[in-house]
């Protein structure tokens, strides 16, 4: 293993420590058990809260997304473990101020059990909570078993749209409805060239050659599609461009954002590579792309790879994308 | 017999000590078809439960509830938050009541096992620590001697299960390559099982 670090056992500890140094404006520890961020200054009161949670190593995912127009507080676990309940029970106390708590986040068993057991906890507070499951990968399953596929970069657009609703006022049933259609409109595909290292294991999540790249692959390493020779940059954005469309058809005159991912070690140059093809293959399609966002939205660690997400717009999912958001990894307005 | 704070004392101070015990086993047979820390997580959890264990109430409900929180607060682990639903179940049952008829051990442990199954999205007989506990649940139904029909059902559980595949949870990934191993949930529930009965 070879990566920048103090004892393994503190990595995530640190790394949090360091990010609410860097940007006291922006993020804050809330609680005592030193994994749950919120804003550093709490939204309007009234407003509808929204958490995530997960595991730490896809910065700027999760807790990077806590920010106005964003999200309010943020449960974050090991290197690529849950949360506890408590944490994200913790998370949610934070981010309630009287009008209920979405709770947004990717599908994953265990941070589905815990943020279920959290909500358990809550009950007994009188907060009323929602959920929304992003599944946006469409290399974890097929189409007729989409609610089994896992949560990836999806939830960026997920997190803008449901926070620029609640910040505008609506209530939590209205929230919830935004970041539901919100997820529905996503699909998302990774491709993988290297794999990376969970400080607290000290070895690789998977071994892949070097002249081979792993098209589907998970943000944890999990099983894709193929796995072959490594092709070029539009032999592989075509592919995954053919595979977002079977998926979800594009006809003329559709809007869509589209998100050109780097999972950590791809550098921009090569996103930007990468981007050529996705727009040549939106246009062909018929497609108006609004807002493109090419850089490094959801990353695994150091993984070299890319994924791309489209997300399908109506008139009010394009206009809280374009509503101002503000946190240290992102900015709109 | 009758369960009381004092039997459910002494079944953590054991149950505790089984975890230490464990912790190696555990984390090395969670390592063959997961992440490795399945000993980490019991142990955390035992220690959570038996740092707070002197105030814990008479209310046999508030305690398993307290000790369901205390599995919540030590760990974010799949694990750790099923043994806490399972404590959860039983603790909601039994609110208020500070003596307990063992005859009921059995239909709490019915109750945790359907929770548990709810709350992990798993069929029974898919080789996890739930077909551990429905052994136990039906073994124990009406048995005469409870203790040794629960000893008895987490060591069968073993038996019938290790040739198997797992088909729920991480372990499903292995798919074949699970047959002959033992799937760590279930070693990890047959420690506390024997520990609690004093087996």
């Amino acid at each position: 293993m070879k990566k920048i670090l103090n004892n393994p056992e503190n990595y995530v500890d640190e790394m949090l420590a360091g990010m609410t140094a860097a940007h006291p404006e922006y993020y804050r520890l809330h609680g005592d058990s030193g994994k749950v961020v919120a804003r550093a200054k709490a939204g309007k009161s009234g407003k509808v809260g929204i958490v995530t949670g997960g595991g730490s190593g896809h910065l700027p995912i999760f807790t990077g997304y806590v920010g106005e127009g964003l999200l309010d507080a943020c449960a974050i676990g090991d290197v690529f473990a849950s949360p506890s309940a408590e944490q994200m029970a913790d998370a949610i106390r934070a981010a309630d101020s009287g009008a209920g708590v979405l709770r947004l986040y990717g599908n994953y068993g265990g941070d589905v059990m815990n943020f279920d057991m959290a909500g358990e906890l809550v009950e007994f507070e009188d907060i009323t909570c929602t959920t929304v499951l992003l599944a946006d990968d469409v290399a974890s399953a097929p189409p007729e078993e989409a609610e089994k596929r896992r949560g990836v970069a999806g939830m960026v657009y997920a997190f803008k749209m449901a926070g620029a609703a609640a910040e505008e006022g609506r209530d939590l049933d209205g929230v919830t409805a935004v970041a539901q259609k919100a997820a529905d409109a996503c699909r998302s595909i990774g491709a993988a060239l290297s794999p990376c290292t969970v400080p607290q294991a000290g070895k690789p999540t998977f071994e892949i050659a070097d002249d081979e790249m792993e098209m589907g692959m998970g943000i944890h390493g999990e099983p894709g599609v193929w796995r072959g020779k490594l092709k070029t940059a539009d032999e592989i954005a075509g592919e995954m461009m053919d595979r977002l469309l079977a998926d979800m058809p594009l006809t003329s005159g559709d809007r869509v954002s589209v998100m050109v991912n780097s999972l950590g070690a791809t550098p921009p140059e090569e996103l930007y590579i990468l981007y050529r093809m996705v727009k040549s293959r939106l246009e062909e399609a018929g497609a108006t792309i609004v807002m493109p966002l090419v850089g490094r939205y959801a990353t695994s660690m150091e993984m070299a790879g890319v994924s791309f997400t489209l997300c399908k717009l109506d008139e009010d999912l394009e206009k809280l994308l374009n509503a101002p958001c503000d946190c240290a990894f992102w900015r709109v307005g | 017999m009758t369960i009381t704070r004092d039997t459910l004392l002494a079944a953590i101070d054991r149950i505790t000590a089984a975890m230490e015990r464990d912790f190696d086993m555990l984390n090395s047979a969670d390592g063959a078809l997961g992440d490795g820390d399945l000993g980490v997580t019991m142990t955390r959890g035992m220690r959570a439960i038996t740092a707070m264990k002197d105030d814990l109430p008479d209310d046999i409900g508030m305690a398993l509830f307290q000790c369901a929180q205390a599995f919540t607060k030590s760990s974010g682990s799949s694990y750790g938050t099923l043994m806490a639903t399972g404590l959860m179940s039983a603790a909601k049952t039994l609110r208020g009541e500070e003596s307990i008829d063992a005859a009921r051990v059995p239909e709490l442990i019915a109750a945790a096992r359907d929770k548990m199954q709810e709350r992990g999205k798993a069929e029974l007989g898919g080789k996890t620590v739930l077909d551990s506990l429905d052994y136990v649940a039906k073994a124990t139904s009406g048995a005469d001697d409870m203790a040794q029909a629960a000893a008895d059902a987490v060591d069968q559980a073993m038996v019938d299960f290790r040739d198997k595949p797992a088909t729920v949870g991480r372990a499903r990934i292995f798919g074949e390559k699970s047959i002959g191993m033992d799937d760590p949930g279930m070693l990890a529930m047959q420690s506390v099982v024997k520990a609690a009965t004093g087996r």
